[in-house]
């Protein structure tokens, strides 16, 4: 079958989204859960009760829908999934900052923390980047355990 | 569905459990020993706090009259010890201020001095050289001053400050401040309003 440019594109973006997304749930999950605990409730946007089992259930969700994406398990749902879940991220940092939160205040980071308006940039492209995961990637999705399961 | 896809899905949410679990650290590591001069509160109580923190990161200056607060409220109860993590990337008087108060330290007076540089922070932070706010300061708290220039002028002093920040990254501390009630980790604002429940499970235990 000829490989057509929609199919290495749909791979960049399907590697990216998928890649980021297990990256960045693995640093969470590994690390102490304590520290992303203390990120959320700079948002001041969730009840405490909720601040300790989302910290433990977030990472999760973002590798497991990070490593559908990533291999191509279900490619349009996950890439779907993952697009809600950037919605989710963008509407959280974005309301924090409507409401002029410094995300600083909940504690000091180190040199390795991205800014809070880099992170909304770098959210907005992988939610348009999900989204062309879904248009792209045609059930089979190519290069995928989609097409190596048919 | 077909058994080939459940298995494989089964397999895509094991993966990650099992990767982190196996590299997932939940024994901090010792605590090394801090100096008398570090540590206030009962020295036989039964509850332990270990703060790690910077004088230069805004929140530790914030949440710092929530700590005094809870050190009145829990009188008999708890111990402090203090734990230097400048974050030298990202505040450059971190390692500075660190270095007076450990010569405050060396004369006893450790708490004042870091009491007056969490209220004085943002007078200090933003200076080249804050060198004559630290000078200030300890006249306030009533430092011998030719001691503690001397002292500042020493670089082994910085000693203590790199072996605790040494001992934070051991424990995977990343962020300050960063509060250990027993075993329990604590970071940033979370201690706020957290930090009472969190003695109290202690001390019940």
């Amino acid at each position: 079958m000829k490989i057509k440019p929609s199919d290495i594109v749909g791979l960049f973006a399907r590697v990216l989204v998928g890649g980021v997304l297990v990256y960045a749930g693995f640093l969470k999950a590994a690390g102490p859960s304590a520290e992303f605990a203390a990120a959320l409730a700079a948002y001041k946007l969730f009840p405490p009760f909720l601040i300790t089992p989302l910290s433990t259930l977030v990472p999760y969700v973002e590798m497991w829908v990070g490593l559908f994406v990533f291999t191509g398990f279900y490619t349009r749902y996950s890439s779907l999934a993952a697009a809600v879940l950037f919605t989710i991220f963008l509407s959280v940092l974005g309301s924090a900052l409507l409401r002029g939160i410094d995300l600083a205040s909940c504690g000091c980071f180190g040199a390795d923390m991205l800014s809070p308006h880099r992170t909304l940039a770098m959210d907005t492209v992988l939610f348009v980047l999900s989204l062309t995961t879904h248009k792209l990637n045609r059930y089979p999705t190519r290069w995928s355990l989609d097409q190596a399961l048919l | 569905m077909n058994l080939k896809r459940l298995l494989t899905g089964s397999f895509l949410l094991l993966a990650p459990v099992i990767a982190v679990q196996s590299v997932k650290q939940t024994n901090w590591g010792p605590i090394l020993a801090a100096p008398q001069a570090r540590q206030k509160g009962d020295p036989n109580a039964k509850v332990v706090i270990v703060e790690y923190s910077d004088f230069q990161c805004p929140m530790c200056a914030r949440i710092d009259p929530t700590v005094r607060q809870l050190m009145d409220v829990y009188k008999g109860k708890t111990r402090l010890i203090y734990k230097y993590y400048p974050l030298t990337k990202i505040h450059q008087n971190a390692m500075n201020a660190a270095h007076a108060a450990e010569c405050a330290a060396a004369q006893n007076e450790f708490w004042p001095y870091h009491d007056r540089l969490f209220e004085t922070q943002a007078a200090w932070a933003p200076l080249q050289d804050p060198t004559t706010n630290f000078m200030a300061i300890a006249g306030e708290v009533k430092l011998d001053l030719s001691k503690f220039s001397a002292c500042r002028a020493d670089p082994s002093r910085e000693l203590p400050i790199m072996q605790d920040a040494k001992e934070a990254q051991d424990r995977q501390v990343s962020a300050t401040p960063t509060f250990f009630v027993g075993d329990e980790r604590l970071v940033g604002q979370v201690f706020a309003t957290d930090g009472a429940r969190t003695i109290d499970r202690e001390i019940r235990q």
